[in-house]
Formats: C-alpha cells, structure tokens, sequence
C-alpha cells in the first residue's frame, strides 16, 4: 500500500505526509502501552501518571535476559531465562514481571484517590527511573541505557520451536519474506509491522473482551460513582488494583515489544515520567476511555512528530518545502535578516513537541471527548454498529 | 566502618555542616514550592506548568543579568542587578500566568480536576518547546546551563564562609526566608490575603459575600506563576541547577513532593515540608558522598520521602481532606 502510493504520480506529497512504515511499528507497539494506560485511566478514572515504569520494566526484562543478565540455574530444570529463550515467552514474562510492579505499586498507591494517586504513581516510577539509571548491573553505562550485546539474533514472534511458523523482527535482524502466495514480499521492517500487529491486536482483544466483562462494568461504576459501586457491595479496592495490575501486564507486554524491536533501552525512552506523558496525549486526542482511541490519538502525534521531524528519511514537511519552494522563496528576507529558508529550519525543525502540545491543549479545551469519543456520539454509538446503518440510509 | 560514619557524621562540624546545607536547600524547596501551593489551595489546580515557569524565569532573570552586568562590576551592582532581575521575572511571569489563567483555564473550572492537570500539562510541553526554539536561535544550548549567568555571580557569594557554608548558599537561605516572610505578611495582612484564606476554606461563600472570585483566582495565579519566576532567577546563580530547558523538569517534580508532603493547599505545611526535605536530603547526600556508593540514590530520596509520607499519612503534615475539591 505504502509502496503503491509513494509511486503514484503524487509522489513527492505521498513521501511527505505519509509517516514510514518503521514509525508505523513504533505506533504499534506504543499504542498499546497508551491502551494499557487508558485501560486503568480512562475506565476507572485513576490517573496512573507513573505507569512508564511498567513499560520500562517489560523493556529491560527482555534486554536483561537476551544479555544473559538473569539466567539462573536450576537443578532439574537446567538453565532458566537464558539467552535462548524464546521470544513469545519474554513477551509474557515482561507482562508479568510488570505486573508483579504494578502489584507492588498499586497495594499502596490505591489507599490515595484523586491528585494524590497520580502524584504517588508518578513518584513510585520516578524512584525505579532513578535507581535503574545508577543500577551498574544492568549494564557499564546504565545511565546511557541498555542494547542487546550477546550472539541473540532477532527476536522471534510465532509458535515456539517451529521455525517454520515464526517471524523475526528488528529492522536489521528481521525476516523478509519474498514470493509468500506467489505475490506477497515484504521488507523486514514489514513484517515487524504484521508480527508486532498481531501481538497487539491479540492484546488489544483481550483488553477488550476485560471492558465489556462484568469486570470491566464494575471498573466503570468506580468512575463514575466509586462510593455507590462500594455501597452496593463490590470491593472496590480490589476491582482496581485487579484492573492496575492488568493494565501493568499490557504495559510490560508493549515495552518487551519495544526491546524486541529496537534492541536497546534507555531510562529515558523506558522510564522517563514523559514516556507516560506521551501516553496520556495519546490518549486525550484518541479518546479517553475509548480503548481503541489511544491507537489513532498516537497514529496523530507520530504522524506529526515525523512530518516536522529533522531528517525526513521517508518525508516529512521540511525537505518537501526546500525541494519545491524554489531557492528565491528560501533566500527571501522576512525579518530583520531572517530568510524565510532559516525562519523554517527554526521554527518546523524537529520541533513537532510545539504543535503537538498545542494540538492536545485544544483538544483538552474543546475535544474533551478526543477524536474516537466524538465520533461515538455524532453517530450515536459504536463506529462499527452505528457506520453501517448509516451508510444504509444513504443507499435507500 | 559503620562505627567511624557514625561518629564522623555526629561531630559537631559535619552536623553543623550538613544542617546549614539542609536550610539552604529548604530556601531552594520553599521558593519553587510556594507558588505552586497558593495556586492549589485556592483554586484546586495543580499547575504541571509550574517547572516551566520556573525555567522561563531563569532565562529571563538571567538575560537582565548578562544584558547589564559586566567584567569590571561590583558586588553591590551585582546584588542590585539580581533584585532587577527577580523584579523583571517576577513581573513578566505574573503577567503570562494571568494571561495562561485568563485565557485557558477559567473556561475549565467546571470539569474534573484531572483536566486542570492535563491542560496544563500540554502548556507545560508547548513553552519548554517555544523556550527551546528560542534558546537555539540564540545560539545557546537548550540542554546544557548557560554558563554566562554563573559569571555574573558576585565574588562574595563563590567563598566558603568558616570553612562550613557557602556564600551562595547562605544567599539562599536568606533569599527562601524573605519569600516565607513575605507570603506570609500577604497571606495575613493583605485584603487578598484575606480573600485567599477565606476562597481556600469556601470559594462559594466567598462569591456570595460579593467578592469577584474570578479575579482573586486570576491574581492569585499570577502571583503563582511570578513566584515560579523569581524562583527560576535564584537557580539560574546556582550552578547545580543553572538556565537550561530541562530545568522545567528538574524543579517540577521536587516541587510537587514539597507540597503534597506538606499537605496541598497549606502554606504553612509547605515551608515545614520544604525544612523537612532540604534537611533529609542534606543528610543523605552526606552519606552517600561519603561512605555508600550508589549514584543515584541521592536523588531517590526525596522520591521516597513522598512515597513513605503518603503512605504513613496520605493528606500530608497539614493537610485536610476535601482540599479544592480532591
């Protein structure tokens, strides 16, 4: 598809809006740590501001393990967590051992409600930020983050141990597959897009099936009226740590997806208080408490961070705009000696953070529903029920 | 090994030490800490803008410092110059804060809390990006402390006074008990004040005596954001923290450990948590300069402080439930 456009007799202005498809992985695999942090924060109400460091957490279990940081042995078992364990494995173990945080985390944060709850978890993920950036066995330089050093090659999503039913992803390590069905070839990068999509589609059901449980109903009687779902009798204590921890397994999930995919972590891209900041823009603009809305809301900011972005590998604003502007227009002086070629590498420049922040402001000021909640309530429901019948109407 | 850290750290010279260095920090913890806590007493709004604040403040102190201030002047122009330049700070910040509150935050006061977190939240992000742009524009590097600033410092306050405090540092213990003082004197003495006091207790009380409480908010707001400023002036002469974009951050989150430690909304709260973490952190930095090698864990501590006070004690030292609505 991408390629199909970018050939198309538009080239030039498909190259330049079209975000490349390793962004589109990276959307991926972050949208669902956004839906993770929507899970607890847009259907319970509890703002979890802390919640990178269960993707951090799910991030250095899986580099930890492929540097052989964590092999432990047992006597009958032989070597655990070794270097060869399979990547779907990880995937799980990340989730859990985030989850084991968000337990820890959650028994003590929960006692809080409002603005404290949020401050507490922003402290708690501060404090793991801190300590892993002067934590020395993780690596030489933990402050400068982690990469995977040992003989692993890509890591594999598929069946366990059948190689034939398994794909390897990373944009260096990854398969490519060539002539599948006679038609179908696909770069590395590629196929990390259709493998880390699988794993977060199947997440993004389970989330899913969790919210339209009797589970996920009592986590909405604790948004909008946790003193009446206490009073008709739910533990309501429970019902959110419950949801916190699940909400942390997914967040591990997404960040072992992000290791898996990058080969290194950082405390800042992994534990950074920021990186849940990126998660609650995400899903402010998508939708807060619509599960899927985190996905588009981080589509719009990714999109937009990388039409502004410095380099433009596949595009962006800034090489279109020198390539058609015309060397006249550039050399044009606008003010005081600024030339209109210097006014845009100053003010377009990698500078997306500007107009992303001002995108989430209105939103929060006149979309307060984001983008998927809005589009909820003009149809009138959900977008797959509430489309058909009106494009029915249109055919009668 | 254990017994000799005991002791040298209870000779009355580390003590002394360390307790004159724990103040000095509180001077620090109080200045960025109090606007931020006027604003959530009264309002109920937790302003994630108020690192931001700080560090425009920091580059604006520090431009009226390096605009006037040169080679060959003296400690006493200097000293002056940085009052000109809390005044300049303050002022500009007052006003962007009353233009911020105005403009964005008023049509919210009616939806949930979290929203007044969230909005400015997306300012937060918007002025360390503008601050960024410009900052390179100029030449500067956003990440790292403008260096000129440093200079501007009079000779006095670099020396060590009795081989226990720096002269720096007694500046800003000095400069934390004016602002304590003067808060204080507003709080109590002043027809804001008095409206303040009494729109933190019940704002709906207030409005009905025929008090405009939209302006008091609008006030109260700019002196916020103005104390953020002169906050931001006081850094930017310290070399540990310096003018830099990521100062935003930096002072943000100490700042929010400060308040809800002290209970949000009470500023007595805040200047008795800002004594409590500046000490605590004095000891602890002590310690692991000297006998626990772990680089990180200084800056752990005040995390921990949180963390350990609201579980022990969720509303904080002062705090009352029910706080602004929370």
């Amino acid at each position: 598809m991408y390629s199909l456009l970018v050939n198309s007799p538009l080239s030039a202005e498909f190259v330049a809006l079209l975000p490349r498809v390793e962004t589109l992985v990276v959307v991926l695999f972050f949208a669902l740590f956004a839906m993770s942090f929507d899970f607890i924060s847009g259907y319970t109400g509890y703002l979890s501001f802390g919640h990178a460091a269960f993707y951090g957490t799910g991030a250095y279990v899986v580099v930890l393990v492929a540097n052989e940081k964590l092999a432990v042995t047992v006597p009958v078992l032989g070597t655990l967590l070794g270097p060869e364990t399979p990547f779907m494995l990880l995937l799980v173990l990340a989730g859990v051992a985030a989850a084991v945080v968000a337990l820890a985390i959650g028994s003590v944060s929960f006692r809080l409600s409002g603005v404290y709850f949020a401050m507490i978890t922003l402290g708690f993920s501060q404090v793991l930020y801190v300590f892993v950036r002067g934590w020395d066995f993780v690596g030489t330089a933990p402050q400068e983050g982690i990469a995977v050093t040992g003989p692993v090659g890509g890591f594999e999503i598929g069946v366990p141990y059948v190689d034939s039913l398994t794909v390897a992803i990373g944009q260096l390590t990854g398969d490519s597959v060539e002539g599948l069905l006679g038609f179908i070839s696909l770069s590395p990068t590629e196929v990390s897009f259709y493998a880390v999509g699988t794993v977060v589609l199947v997440c993004y059901l389970l989330m899913q099936r969790l919210i339209h449980s009797p589970f996920g109903t009592v986590m909405l009687a604790i948004r909008e009226n946790e003193e009446r779902a206490r009073a008709v009798g739910y533990n309501t204590y429970a019902y959110k740590l419950g949801a916190f921890v699940i909400s942390g397994f997914f967040a591990g999930v997404a960040g072992a997806l992000f290791a898996g995919f990058r080969r290194s972590v950082t405390p800042e891209n992994g534990f950074y208080f920021l990186v849940a900041g990126d998660a609650l823009l995400a899903s402010i603009i998508g939708g807060f408490g619509t599960l899927v809305g985190p996905l588009y809301g981080h589509l719009l900011d990714e999109g937009v961070r990388e039409f502004l972005s410095k380099e433009g590998g596949g595009g962006g604003l800034l090489p279109y705009l020198r390539a058609n502007l015309g060397e006249d227009t550039l050399a044009t002086e606008i003010y005081n000696g600024l030339t209109f070629g210097e006014a845009i590498d100053t003010f377009l420049n990698g500078h997306a953070a500007l107009y992303v922040g001002l995108l989430f402001v209105l939103f929060v000021l006149y979309v307060p529903n984001g983008l998927l909640g809005t589009l909820r309530d003009r149809l009138g429901g959900r977008v797959a029920k509430a489309a058909p019948a009106h494009v029915r109407r249109w055919f009668q | 090994m254990v017994v000799d850290a005991i002791v040298e750290f209870l000779s009355p010279r580390t003590l002394a030490e360390v307790f004159l260095r724990g103040l000095a920090e509180a001077g620090l913890y109080v200045m960025i800490a109090a606007g931020l806590t006027l604003v959530f007493g009264l309002m109920g709004v937790l302003n994630f803008a108020h690192g931001s604040l700080t560090m425009i403040g920091a580059y604006l102190g520090s431009l009226a410092l390096v605009a006037t201030v040169g080679g060959s002047s003296g400690a006493a122009f200097r000293l002056l110059m940085f009052g000109v330049a809390v005044v300049v700070a303050f002022g500009a910040l007052a006003a962007l804060g009353g233009a911020l509150e105005v403009g964005l935050i008023r049509p919210i006061y009616d939806r949930p809390p979290l929203y007044q977190i969230l909005l400015t939240f997306g300012v937060t992000l918007m002025l360390d990006e503008i601050a960024r742009i410009l900052v390179l524009f100029y030449g500067l590097q956003p990440t790292t402390v403008w260096q000129d600033v440093l200079g501007t410092k009079p000779a006095f306050l670099s020396e060590t006074y009795g081989g226990l405090i720096g002269g720096l540092e007694l500046f800003q213990l000095l400069f934390g008990l004016l602002t304590v003082v003067g808060v204080h004197l507003f709080l109590t003495r002043t027809r804001y004040g008095l409206f303040v006091r009494a729109g933190s207790e019940d704002s709906e009380m207030l409005s009905a005596l025929g008090v405009d409480v939209r302006r008091v908010f609008t006030v109260v707001f700019a002196l916020g954001t103005g104390l953020a400023g002169a906050a931001g002036v006081l850094l930017a002469w310290d070399s540990a923290w310096g003018a830099s974009v990521p100062l935003a951050a930096e002072t943000l989150l100490p700042a929010f450990v400060v308040v809800i430690i002290g209970g949000l909304g009470t500023f007595r709260g805040t200047v008795v948590a800002a004594l409590l973490v500046g000490l605590v952190d004095a000891t602890m930095t002590w310690w692991f300069q000297n006998y626990i090698a772990f680089t990180g864990l200084p800056e752990m501590t005040i995390f921990l402080i949180l963390v350990v006070m609201l579980v022990v004690k969720p509303q904080g030292l002062y705090g009352v439930s029910e706080v602004g609505g929370h």
